[in-house]
């Protein structure tokens, strides 16, 4: 991995399209401005990742692992 | 009472006032901002989440307490103003906020989003999905059968 310091103010750019500009310096997170086509998605990882779960929850289930989920969840009918 | 044709459930007859309002979507989804909760005697303690704009987009969830009884929220800023709740204190699950984790079935098992539950402001219906990378939380909790783990 490339790793660069920068100062507050500073910028960094990736290929000709991308700017990444350094906004705010705090104690314990940096405040981030980023330029990128419309086009490009710009999201955190963790947003990502929620992103890709949402999409797979989204998908529908089989009836099958839908009466398995509510079997994991009603012990009592269970068996 | 408006009525609505979704692709699991048919018709559904809904109270515009029951009505869940996503400011923003969800992440995903960012066009579709409403939502009904709906549950079933057969299918307690599950709650679907059927799109009042996509017939065929349907979440299911778990209470967040269901999934971890000691469950601990932790909604930033950004998102309580979202959903018109005072920044000063984190909401109370049941009290403020219905708070449910969207559940993904696997041919692995079925897991539940714990890193972004769905808060919604009980007072106004409007409802986030609030990513929170610091709690610790996984994203792909296992749902496990045994019973809960008491809260220490």
């Amino acid at each position: 991995m490339l790793v660069m310091s920068r100062r507050k103010g500073e910028t960094i750019l990736i290929g000709d399209e991308i700017e990444i500009v350094i906004a705010h310096i705090g104690r314990s997170r940096v405040r981030v401005g980023i330029r990128a086509p419309r086009s490009m998605l710009v999201i955190a990882r963790e947003v990502k990742l929620v992103r890709d779960e949402n999409l797979a929850a989204a998908a529908a289930p089989s009836p099958l692992a839908l009466s398995d989920l509510l079997a994991r969840l009603q012990p009592e009918v269970r068996g | 009472m408006p009525v609505f044709e979704t692709k699991s459930f048919g018709r559904i007859p809904y109270e515009e006032d029951a009505v869940l309002e996503f400011p923003s979507g969800l992440p995903g989804f960012d066009t579709r901002h409403r939502f009904v909760a709906l549950d079933f005697r057969e299918s307690e303690p599950l709650i679907f989440l059927q799109s009042l704009e996509d017939p065929c987009l349907c979440f299911i969830t778990l209470p967040v307490l269901v999934v971890d009884p000691c469950y601990r929220l932790e909604v930033d800023a950004g998102d309580l103003a979202r959903v018109g709740l005072a920044a000063t204190r984190q909401p109370r699950i049941g009290e403020d906020v219905l708070c449910l984790a969207v559940v993904a079935v696997r041919e692995t098992g079925p897991t539940a989003n714990l890193l972004a539950p769905i808060v919604v402001n009980l007072a106004n219906r409007k409802a986030v999905q609030a990513v929170a990378p610091e709690s610790g939380y996984s994203h792909q909790q296992a749902l496990v059968s045994e019973e809960a783990a008491v809260c220490s």
